[in-house]
């Protein structure tokens, strides 16, 4: 079978990751970075997830929480996922071996599918109850899926600083 | 409200306080206390690198035989300040190493105190662990 670990063990072996690896601010400045861009990143999703489930912000119409929160969701996207791409060039190894990293990669995934299924389709199609506190099943879904992966996505972050199945 | 944010600081003083291994990640969660190491050896290599470096060294042991050890070090950018640097180490080179044994794995130690041939000694602790004055 083909091993990708080969390519792995070239990435780790380059000049520019090793320096970041072995750097005494490069990488910690990183780390904090993607830290500080999920909070503000997953922040905003979860205020959208509160107004879909009715926990928060039901006096907004719908519309208009999306218009001002998307924006600044897909902004705070961008350096989240390019440090945490960095993080992982660096030092991808250490990821490979690393149950909670391909956990956290898994629920990223599905963060993802369930983000898109809302903003293509069940968004789109429901846009009536724009000024009701209640959305529609299928939405209210969407929220609680979503609060429960990030919630999730974020605990198993943390625990790739941890080695107990190395 | 003040009361409210009063409270929410008084809440997470209290539990910063209990605490103050909290670092990367917190030592007793891999660590045992009850299990401090003397470790003196030869240096086979070290990788420098973070979040944590890594030192692995070849103990004699009692009966003998070699059994090669692995350590956990701080990040490279607190050992450079506690003054120790990349080129300080050398493999092949004789060390001695205090820290604590891992909670499972015989063979893992969490590194507190290293000390070089030349007689030097740093540091090599993440910030919080055990209250041992080793970070002294």
């Amino acid at each position: 079978m083909l091993s990708i670990v080969p390519a792995l063990e070239w990435l780790e072996g380059l000049t520019w990751t090793t320096a970041i690896r072995e750097s005494a601010w490069g990488y910690p400045i990183i780390e904090t970075a993607h830290v500080a861009s999920i909070v503000a990143f997953a922040g905003l999703v979860i205020m959208m997830d509160l107004r879909l489930v009715g926990l928060a912000f039901t006096h907004v119409p719908l519309m208009q929480s999306q218009r001002r929160l998307f924006p600044w969701q897909m902004t705070a996207l961008v350096p989240s996922t390019a440090t945490g791409v960095l993080l992982c060039v660096v030092d991808p190894l250490r990821y490979y071996g690393n149950v909670f990293f391909w956990v956290k990669l898994a629920l990223l995934a599905l963060a993802g599918v369930n983000a898109l299924v809302f903003h293509l389709i069940t968004y789109p199609a429901d846009g009536r109850w724009d000024e009701s506190p209640q959305v529609t099943a299928s939405a209210w879904r969407a929220g609680a899926v979503s609060l429960l992966l990030w919630s999730a996505i974020i605990v198993s972050g943390r625990l790739i600083a941890f080695s107990w199945f190395d | 409200m003040k009361t409210k944010i009063a409270f929410a600081v008084l809440a997470a003083g209290v539990l910063c306080a209990g605490h103050p291994a909290f670092a990367h990640h917190p030592f007793a969660a891999e660590y045992d206390v009850n299990k401090p190491v003397t470790l003196t050896g030869t240096l086979d290599r070290m990788e420098w690198v973070n979040p944590h470096g890594w030192i692995y060294m070849d103990v004699k042991e009692p009966d003998g035989t070699v059994k090669r050890w692995t350590v956990e070090t701080s990040g490279p950018g607190q050992m450079n300040r506690r003054g120790l640097r990349k080129s300080d180490t050398v493999d092949g080179m004789s060390l001695v190493i205090k820290g604590y044994q891992h909670r499972r794995d015989p063979a893992l130690a969490n590194g507190r105190t290293l000390v070089l041939p030349d007689g030097r000694s740093f540091y090599i602790g993440a910030v919080g662990g055990p209250n041992d004055g080793a970070d002294r």
